[in-house]
C-alpha cells in the first residue's frame, strides 16, 4: 500500500476540509477530518490517502496541491510512505493518529534499527491501539525532513489521553529516543503530533 | 499502591573527574531538576574514593509523585535548551551515562493497569 498523510494548518479549516475531500474523489481509502484539541504541532486538518497503486497518486497530488494553493493555508506538513497497518483486517476504533518524526541524520543504521523496534512495541502494550502502522518515509515535505511516520487507531480519544501516555512502555522505555537528557536521544526536531475523529 | 516513579542518572566518570561532576551536578544541574518537579533521593559513588587514576559510578536516584509528574517534568525540560546544554557541557567528564525511570517492583502492576 502506497501512503499520503499531510498535515494542514489553516483558520479556514471548514473550506479546506471540504476542497480536500472534492479532490480526493474517487480515492477509496480517504480520511479527512479536522483534527482534535490536543494536537501539537499537528495542524487543523489532517488526511490520510492509501493507494493499492502508487501510479494512481500523482494525478491525485495535483489536485489537493491545487486545493492547497490558498493563502488561507499557512503550512502544510506531508509524508509518502509504504506499508500497510498491523492489526486485525477491520479494526475498531473512533480515533486516527499520526506522529511524524525525524531521527537525527549522523544516527547509526543500527540505532535506527533499534529505535523503530521500540516503537513497533508499544502496540503490545498499550490495549487501546487497535491497528497501527510504521513506516520509514520515502518523501516529506514541511518544516522538517521528517524520515518517519508512525499512525495508530485507537479505541477512543481517552484511549490515547491516558493508556498510551501513561503506561510505563512509553515514559519509561520508548521515550528517551525523544529526550534531550538521555543519552539516546536521536530525535531531536519538533515532532508532529496529531489526530482526528475515524468516521462512525 | 504507589504511582511514585524514580529517574536514576547512572554516570561513569572518567578518571579524576568525579569530585568535580557531583559538584556541578548539584550546584549547576539539581536546582533546575527540583524546579521541574523532581525529589533528589541519592546521590552515591561508587566506590566511595574520589579516584585519580580510574573511574568513577555515580548514582543519583530522583522521585516523582506519578507518570503524570514525570510527563510534566520532561515536557518543562525539554524545550529549555540549557538543559540538554548542561549535560553537553560536562560530556568530556563522562565516559559512559545512562538515565533510567524505575518503579517499586510492588507497583509495577499497577502502573501498567492503565
Amino acid at each position: 500500500m502506497f501512503n499520503v498523510t499531510t498535515l494542514v494548518h489553516t483558520e479556514a479549516r471548514d473550506a479546506v476540509v471540504a476542497a480536500l475531500r472534492s479532490a480526493v474523489h474517487g480515492v477509496p481509502d480517504a480520511l479527512i477530518a479536522p483534527t482534535l484539541p490536543g494536537v501539537r504541532n499537528g495542524g487543523d486538518v489532517l488526511m490520510h490517502l492509501g493507494f493499492h497503486d502508487d501510479r494512481d497518486w500523482p494525478r491525485v497530488r495535483a489536485r489537493i496541491d491545487e486545493a492547497l494553493s490558498t493563502p488561507a493555508v499557512t503550512r502544510v506538513d506531508s509524508v509518502t510512505y509504504r506499508g500497510t497497518l498491523v492489526g486485525p483486517e477491520n479494526p475498531d476504533g473512533s480515533v486516527y493518529r499520526a506522529l511524524f518524526l525525524r531521527v537525527a541524520p549522523d544516527t547509526p543504521d543500527d540505532v535506527v534499527v533499534r529505535f523503530e523496534a521500540d516503537l513497533a512495541a508499544l502496540p503490545r502494550y498499550v490495549s487501546t491501539i487497535t491497528a497501527w502502522q510504521l513506516s520509514r518515509v520515502e518523501e516529506a515535505t514541511g518544516v522538517s525532513d521528517w524520515t518517519h511516520v508512525f499512525s495508530q487507531r485507537f479505541t477512543d480519544l481517552a484511549g490515547l489521553t491516558g493508556p498510551y501516555l501513561m503506561h510505563p512502555i512509553h515514559w519509561a522505555y520508548v521515550d528517551r529516543w525523544f529526550d534531550p537528557e538521555c543519552p539516546e536521544y536521536i530525535v531531536r526536531d519538533r515532532v508532529c503530533h496529531s489526530f482526528c475523529a475515524l468516521p462512525h | 499502591m504507589s504511582e511514585e516513579v524514580y529517574v536514576v542518572d547512572r554516570v561513569i566518570t572518567k578518571p579524576g573527574c568525579a569530585k568535580r561532576f557531583v559538584d556541578a551536578y548539584l550546584a549547576e544541574y539539581a536546582p533546575g531538576a527540583r524546579q521541574r518537579g523532581m525529589t533528589l533521593r541519592d546521590v552515591l559513588v561508587s566506590p566511595p574514593i574520589w579516584f585519580d587514576d580510574q573511574v568513577n559510578t555515580i548514582t543519583v536516584t530522583w522521585s516523582l509523585p506519578s507518570p503524570q509528574a514525570w510527563w510534566e517534568m520532561t515536557w518543562q525540560g525539554r524545550p529549555d535548551p540549557t538543559v540538554a546544554q548542561w549535560w553537553a557541557d560536562v560530556g568530556p567528564w563522562i565516559h559512559d551515562r545512562s538515565r533510567g525511570v524505575a518503579a517499586a517492583a510492588e507497583d509495577v502492576d499497577g502502573l501498567c493497569d492503565v
